[in-house]
């Protein structure tokens, strides 16, 4: 356990470097900073990683049960997409400055939540079903958040221009590149819900049952594809799309960790009545 | 008519309902909660009707544009979603025509006949759901504690055997794992105690025994329970006394039982009971006690001119009994959804990149 909780808070003050770096990069438009919030990013992962997997091995239950471990196996996804993206495309330096302040704060939440182990495994999570839903669910979140952190690079640079602002793409190439992304994210809430609805199925022979965090998720699924037809069939591009973005990813922390995790739910066990 | 099919058709209808799903939705987790926003939002008519005029609204609108376009990867998936929300309501309709859904209470060692509405605790069934297609009986054989599958556990499981002589299915149920027999699926629901009560004169000779199943009522926030007659108010359990001997024999006390099991042996533990006269009416005359105390599980007590052996104790069942036609349809439609959104992003991706890279080549 000390190792785990001394891991953890390594992760958290290193993304928390991380969102300093990129905060004051954008301030005073130094590149260095952001390429020292990328790299402190890269190096908060690698312990971020080792305390999952630590919590993982020493018991053999899969890490996603308690709230703190489902903030942290979101966390570890939204990192996982943001460094992949970062070094892939070196265009995009600042997008950090949305991603990885949502990532440390969530992040220190999960470390105020930390709790030991599950000892054992409630029997209705045993399922593999459980494993794309939580898949589509962390990575429909990071790609969404992704989504909006390009929304706010372009509503930065319709306002600002020089330094920075003139190495990014241009803003059409931003606007399409976010569009990506909320594309991506919308298919992998709906990968959620279909392998929800296909867990829900096996376990209680019902696939649909208007419970919370069904409903949350279909308001998150809803929500992207409100945006989808606003862009395909009513034509609205950048600015505006942008703010949606933004705001939407604030829902989906709501929808995600805010209120379902604190009612009583499916996904809390079951009750055995004898 | 020409104008509603205008108005049914357009786009802006489907934002609108789109707009006020979600808002319903919102509502239907924040406002309201549990099964209070099933009756204000989710199983309301008006709700439902809102989702079966989106369905019609995309076949409208949807299908209408689309109509007569070449189609490419992007329009074809595209298809694919929207037609996939038009054969899952399908899927639903035909479901809610045809449907099943029972729960089955059975103590280890009893059957009952399938077919038979009296059967179940509570039963729905579609318009359409004929009785005889529940042919033969269901019958509980055990229930098994403590059920491990692969390292797994699984909590319980009930072993249990479904249908007629010659066509007959033995299978254990647990979480995650149903048995299915001709289109009709059992789940594990819930389970509880069952104490079999003798009845016998002094002489040792016995005129009656049943089965009586108990409630759990948690004992504080200790993690404990009791076990005792009672029945469900809503979502607790309330203790009383029920008829003993229970009707259709006459009933000559009425008795309350409860169990505390033994941690030192399954299915044994001690009965604690109390039994009062009955009035002229059949109910308990409660200002008078006719026998209180505590035993162990196979012990006597003197009850009135005769004896009560609480004599063993089994475990009783809760199953959920399912006959859904229409789900296979509801739920292939999701993966033809979703294959139509992934095919359609792909289609996008790829003509973005082409359409750069001749504009590359252009200039
Ligand atoms: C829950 C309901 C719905 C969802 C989630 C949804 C989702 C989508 C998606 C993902 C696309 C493709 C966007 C893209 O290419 O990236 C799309 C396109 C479209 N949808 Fe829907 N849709 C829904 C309901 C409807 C309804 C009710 C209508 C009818 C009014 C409709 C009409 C259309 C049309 C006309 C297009 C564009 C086709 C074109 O390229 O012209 N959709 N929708």
């Amino acid at each position: 356990m000390k190792t785990e909780l001394m891991l953890f808070w390594i992760a958290v003050s290193l993304y928390g470097l991380s969102t300093f770096s990129y905060i004051f990069g954008l301030i005073t438009l130094k590149d260095k900073l952001f390429t020292i919030g990328l790299f402190s990013a890269l190096a908060g992962f690698l312990p971020h990683v080792a305390v999952i997997a630590l919590r993982w091995s020493a018991t053999g239950i899969s890490p996603f049960i308690s709230i703190s471990e489902s903030l942290t196996l979101g966390v570890l996804m939204i990192v996982l997409f943001f460094l992949v993206f970062q070094f892939s495309t070196k265009k995009l330096q600042p997008l950090g400055v949305l991603v990885m302040p949502v990532a440390f704060v969530l992040m220190g939440w999960a470390a105020t939540l930390i709790k030991e182990v599950a000892a054992t495994l409630a029997p209705a999570l045993q399922s593999g079903w459980i494993w794309a839903h939580i898949v589509g669910a962390t990575a429909g979140f990071a790609s969404v958040l992704i989504a909006a952190g390009l929304g706010l690079l372009y509503l930065l640079k319709e306002k600002k221009s020089g330094g920075v602002y003139d190495k990014l793409p241009s803003l059409s190439d931003i606007d399409n590149l976010s569009y990506r992304f909320i594309a991506a994210g919308f298919i992998l809430y709906g990968l959620m819900i279909v392998t929800g609805c296909f867990w829900a199925n096996q376990v209680k022979g019902t696939y649909w049952n208007w419970d919370p965090v069904e409903v949350w998720s279909l308001v998150s699924w809803l929500i992207y594809g409100i945006y989808l037809h606003l862009r395909v069939t009513f034509g609205w591009r950048g600015g505006k799309l942008a703010w949606y973005a933004i705001c939407a990813m604030f829902a989906m922390i709501i929808s995600y960790w805010g209120i379902p995790f604190s009612v009583e739910t499916f996904h809390s066990g079951f009750r055995i009545e004898h | 008519m020409k104008n509603i099919i205008t108005v049914l058709s357009s786009a802006r209808l489907a934002m609108a309902l789109l707009v006020i799903i979600l808002a319903c939705c919102l509502s239907g987790v924040t406002l309201w909660r549990g099964a209070e926003a099933g009756r204000m939002v989710f199983a309301t008519l008006w709700f439902n009707g809102l989702l079966v005029l989106l369905v019609i609204n995309v076949a409208c609108c949807f299908f209408g544009r689309i109509w007569g376009r070449t189609v490419t990867v992007i329009s074809f998936g595209m298809i694919l979603f929207h037609l996939s929300f038009v054969t899952m309501f399908l899927g639903v309709v035909y479901n809610s025509l045809f449907y099943f859904r029972g729960s089955l209470r059975l103590t280890e060692g009893e059957t009952l006949v399938s077919g038979d509405p009296q059967s179940y605790d509570t039963c729905e069934q579609g318009k359409f759901f004929s009785f005889a297609r529940l042919k033969g009986e269901t019958t509980l054989i055990k229930m098994h504690v403590g059920y491990k599958v692969a390292g797994d556990d699984k909590r319980v499981a009930y072993e249990v055997a479904v249908g007629e002589h010659n066509n007959k299915k033995q299978g254990l149920i647990y979480v995650t794992h149903k048995l299915s027999h001709q289109g009709f699926d059992y789940f594990n629901d819930k389970e509880g105690y069952s104490l079999l009560l003798v009845l016998a004169d002094h002489q040792g000779k016995e005129l009656y025994g049943a089965h009586v199943p108990l409630q759990s009522i948690p004992v504080g926030t200790t993690g404990r329970y009791r076990y005792v007659t009672g029945h469900r108010e809503r979502d607790t359990v309330v203790a009383d006394f029920g008829p003993f001997p229970a009707p259709p024999e006459k009933p000559l006390f009425a008795l309350q039982t409860a169990f505390e099991p033994s941690p030192l042996g399954e299915r044994s533990g001690t009965v604690t009971f109390m039994a009062h006269p009955l009035d002229g009416a059949g109910n308990p005359e409660e200002t008078s006690t006719l026998t209180r105390g505590k035993i162990a599980i196979g012990q006597p007590f003197s009850l009135g001119n005769s004896v009560v052996i609480p004599r063993e104790m089994r475990y009783w069942v809760g199953m959920v009994v399912r006959y859904e036609p229409g789900k296979a349809i509801v739920l292939g439609s999701l993966w033809i959804g979703l294959a139509g959104m992934i095919i359609t992003t792909i289609g996008r991706i790829v003509r973005k990149t082409n359409q750069d890279a001749a504009q590359l080549a252009g200039l």
